[in-house]
């Protein structure tokens, strides 16, 4: 091995270290009974998950977060796969503005984005429910789950679509019997990413969400209360959670791009 | 022709500004094997996709069995089509992709596994019904893509490029089994290629397209002794072209005055086959000759292509055997003498 590629090993090793550190102290210390995140640790215990999950609140928030996670999730799926397909299928004329408008929600920057879903919701009578926080959390995953779709549309062979007419398949047929299943792992991968990001997605989440708390902001909640390791254990909770849904997505995708 | 199965008239296509086809006017008989060949860009293919309805004509009409197809569905349409890339279904295995076409029209589940059976057995296929389509190799796709297109027991078959992803033995090997499917079934198949050896070797009659039209149609003996056109002549290859003024039954070229088989007048092309000419060293052979220089030979199995310059700077084919060619033994710029006799030679239009 030569000192270049070592130490470019070196520095991505250096990097992932120092990205999963704070998690990983995180998760240790959810286990450790001391009240206080010290060194050397005291016992092991499940102390604090034992009290987190006791905590109707708690579980009120995983209510919500799954229930706003998996419909903006869905919703996410068939916005960015259908406005990939019309971009895959169909040439018009502001073909790039539509495409920009479709990409822009990621370039807001968050606090803005809860500020103008604030105003919004509030005004067409949304704020503080779970729907509204479903529509904010829509909108910032449709670009994510269209950004995968359309990766794996540009890998279809064009002529698919049209020998599926040729044996007297319908558009709708062929939407159905061609093009989904093409598409399938692609929209499991999307579906997985947008329930990840509408999980852990706190920002807009607590400008909208009014007293329907989501996880993140139930965890901001304790955490100006006093310090408490209840919220490792939570932490600990939602990256996993997170963590599983995107190695899904990620291995879902890439093996069968991989078989083509 | 008196009952067409398939007619064109005056069909042309527009893209944006460019006329792919132009007022193009073909009839296709029943059971008749029909190639369209020409150049890329030429229109071969988008015609053939007007035929399956995956392009509507910008005007005239296209008629299948007397039934004016003009604003028919390509679904609707019984016009299956063999594809250039295939088009196989990745996510489904070789029997669905086969009972595709058949599960389309509502045929029920057991009628569809047996016919699809049939087709598979019929072409060599029976052992990979449940294998993936990336599991098979180049010419099994081509089976399957064949299968998957005559299920449905179609008049006609489409054929676009089919073979032009495949080995050259391969290529052989499936000419073979497409002309005694074609023979068998006595369908219509109309089958586009650039390749001239495919359309010669397979078709009844090849219809030569330049430039979004028509240059000549007839059987593959007729086009390669009798281009009607200077572009045919080209296209179609081993063709010596002779340039020139006509006065009554001799054409004046630069290469000299050369006997023409008819009486012309005006500027005339003359086209003589390479393998109607001879090459002679010390003294020019029967009939009209020119002079050439040797360039090069290239061979290609049994024949042997020589080329020479006229000392006008055009090339000059002649095909000889090897034998011929190893009594001949010519070296780099040695000049010799290229005959013909004078019903070799073919008056072309300009």
């Amino acid at each position: 091995m030569s000192i270049a590629t070592f130490a470019s090993r070196l520095y991505l090793a250096a990097v992932f270290f120092f990205v999963f550190l704070p998690i990983g102290a995180s998760v240790v210390f959810s286990f450790n009974s001391d009240r206080f995140p010290t060194l050397p640790l005291a016992s092991f215990t499940f102390e604090w998950y034992a009290k987190a999950f006791s905590d109707d609140k708690i579980w009120d928030a995983f209510r919500n977060s799954v229930a706003v996670s998996l419909t903006a999730a869905a919703m996410s799926t068939f916005i960015g796969f259908s406005t990939a397909y019309t971009d895959f299928r169909y040439g018009f004329r502001f073909k790039a503005a539509y495409l920009a408008l479709a990409l822009l929600p990621p370039t807001i920057p968050l606090v803005i984005m809860g500020l103008a879903m604030l105003a919004w919701l509030s005004q067409i009578g949304l704020s503080g429910t779970l729907f509204g926080i479903i529509a904010a959390h829509t909108v910032l995953g449709s670009p994510f789950a269209m950004a995968v779709c359309r990766l794996r549309l540009h890998q279809m062979d064009p002529s698919l679509e049209a020998a599926a007419w040729n044996l007297g398949a319908s558009e709708w047929a062929t939407m159905r019997h061609v093009v989904l299943p093409f598409s399938a792992p692609a929209l499991i991968s999307a579906f997985c990413l947008t329930a990840a990001v509408s999980f852990d997605e706190f920002a807009v989440a607590w400008f909208v969400s009014g007293l329907n708390r989501t996880v993140p902001v139930a965890i901001l909640e304790i955490l100006q209360g006093n310090v408490d390791p209840q919220i490792n254990a939570i932490g600990t909770v939602v990256f996993i959670t997170s963590m599983t849904l995107v190695v899904i997505a990620q291995t879902i995708f890439m093996r069968r791009n991989r078989n083509g | 022709m008196d009952n067409p199965l398939v007619s064109f008239t005056g069909v042309s296509k527009r893209f944006g500004q460019v006329w792919a086809v132009k007022s193009l006017d073909l009839s296709i008989t029943r059971g008749e094997f029909v190639a369209l060949m020409g150049p890329s860009g030429c229109g071969k293919t988008t015609t053939l996709r007007m035929l399956a309805g995956l392009e509507e004509p910008t005007e005239g009409t296209i008629s299948i069995g007397g039934r004016v197809m003009n604003g028919v569905a390509a679904h609707e349409r019984d016009t299956p089509m063999v594809w250039q890339s295939l088009a196989l279904f990745p996510f489904l295995n070789v029997r669905e992709n086969v009972e595709f076409g058949l599960k389309m029209r509502g045929v029920a589940k057991e009628e569809r596994t047996s016919r699809a059976k049939e087709w598979l057995d019929r072409l060599g296929m029976s052992d990979f019904g449940d294998r993936g389509i990336e599991q098979l190799s180049g010419g099994q796709k081509q089976r399957v893509a064949l299968a998957r297109s005559l299920v449905t027991e179609p008049e006609m078959l489409l054929l676009d490029e089919p073979l032009s992803a495949l080995d050259a033995h391969l290529v052989i090997r499936m000419q073979g089994v497409l002309s005694s499917l074609q023979r068998e079934l006595g369908i219509t198949f109309v089958y586009v290629t650039h390749s001239q050896s495919e359309a010669f070797s397979m078709a009844d009659r090849v219809v030569i397209m330049g430039d979004g039209e028509i240059a000549q149609i007839g059987p593959p003996r007729e086009i390669y002794r009798r281009p009607a056109t200077r572009f045919v002549a080209e296209f179609v290859g081993r063709n010596n072209i002779f340039e020139g003024e006509a006065r009554g039954n001799s054409l004046h070229s630069p290469l000299g005055t050369l006997p023409l088989p008819v009486t012309a007048f005006g500027p005339a092309v003359m086209a003589v086959a390479a393998d109607r000419v001879s090459a002679n060293r010390d003294r020019p052979g029967e009939g009209p000759s020119v002079k050439g220089r040797f360039l090069s030979e290239e061979f290609s199995g049994t024949s042997i292509l020589c080329y020479f310059e006229g000392s006008d700077g055009s090339t000059i084919k002649a095909q000889v055997d090897e034998e011929a060619l190893d009594l001949l033994a010519p070296s780099h710029g040695e000049v010799f003498w290229i005959s013909w006799s004078t019903d070799a030679a073919h008056l072309v239009g300009s």
